[in-house]
């Protein structure tokens, strides 16, 4: 996939996983690699520069099994920036399987054709 | 890479960032280690699904120095931002020397030739009254001293002239300069800079 597609969409990703839950850093980057193919290490300049941008804020929390760890959870600004993002994510997504249905379609249309 | 590598890496390629700054992303990594090495991964692992922490240095440098430009924006600023985003490949680096290197080369040669027509008219107004030094390297225009001090009145006034006139230009085209960062930075901006 596109990198530059891909890292557009990761911040959809993690506003989305902080809109269930409050998560820490580990928590977010494992689960998106999990789902997405992406270097793990680019994810916390993301989590920074939004968090600079206020989508969300951070606190500590003890842990059973270590040192403390840096939860991080979505601001006002942040669950409305996370509703708009997704709907547009959505629109997006239908147009782009209209289209690539048609195109599917008039493939499918040619190879009958030949047939 | 181990842990350390890992960190001593990262931390060596974040030149430029505030040292608080610095600690608090450091401290991210190593928090991103503990919980991997609980969970049951090597440190090799770990480093290597986080990739490369000079890549990864790169993206906290241009998202911190624009930033910085757009809180405070001095000259300064706004070229650390840009060429920290240059740094990341996003755009060419040749989009911006071969035109401002040649004006900005072209505008340090208009101050300098300014300075140089008040120097020349100080010194030939030496050299008419009779300075010894100045006799030697200035060949004056004409054997009336009266004359050749009133004409190297003359080209020091005129001097002067060109110097306000090119300082006002200067700061003109600073402007300019800063017009054209902050445009960029926009732009950057606006296309989305999480690359």
């Amino acid at each position: 996939m596109n990198i530059q597609f891909k890292k557009g969409v990761l911040e959809l990703c993690v506003l989305s996983m902080l809109g269930k839950k409050d998560c820490y850093g580990y928590e977010l980057v494992s689960e998106i690699s999990k789902n997405i193919s992406i270097a793990e290490g680019t994810i916390y300049p993301l989590l920074r520069r939004l968090k600079d941008e206020g989508y969300f804020t951070t606190y500590l929390q003890e842990s059973s099994e270590g040192p403390p760890r840096k939860y991080y959870k979505l601001t006002e600004l942040g669950k409305e920036t996370k509703d708009e993002l997704i709907k547009e994510w959505h629109t997006f997504v239908s147009g782009v399987n209209k289209i690539i249905k048609e195109d599917n379609d008039d493939d499918q249309e040619r190879i009958s054709e030949q047939a | 890479m181990t842990k350390n590598e890992f960190l001593n890496r990262l931390d060596g390629a974040l030149t430029g960032i505030a040292y608080q700054d610095r600690k608090d992303i450091i401290y991210d990594y190593e928090e991103h280690f503990t919980v991997g090495l609980e969970g049951g991964k090597t440190e090799e692992e770990i480093a290597a699904s986080l990739g490369d922490p000079v890549t990864i240095a790169r993206q906290f440098k241009a998202d911190y120095m624009l930033k910085k430009a757009e809180s405070k924006a001095t000259t300064s600023n706004l070229f650390k931002a840009v060429f920290a985003v240059v740094g990341m490949g996003f755009f060419n680096l040749l989009i911006i020397l071969p035109i401002f290197l040649p004006l900005w080369a072209a505008m340090i040669a208009l101050i300098f030739s300014a300075f140089c027509v008040v120097l020349g008219g100080v010194a030939g107004f030496f050299a008419s009254v009779g300075t010894p030094f100045f006799e030697s390297i200035v060949t004056l225009p004409t054997y009336n001293t009266g004359a050749n001090i009133f004409f190297c009145i003359g080209i020091i006034a005129l001097g002067l002239l060109y110097l306000i006139g090119v300082i006002s230009l200067g700061k003109l085209f600073y402007r300019g300069t800063m017009k054209y960062l902050k445009f960029n930075l926009k732009f950057i901006k606006d296309r989305g800079q999480q690359v």
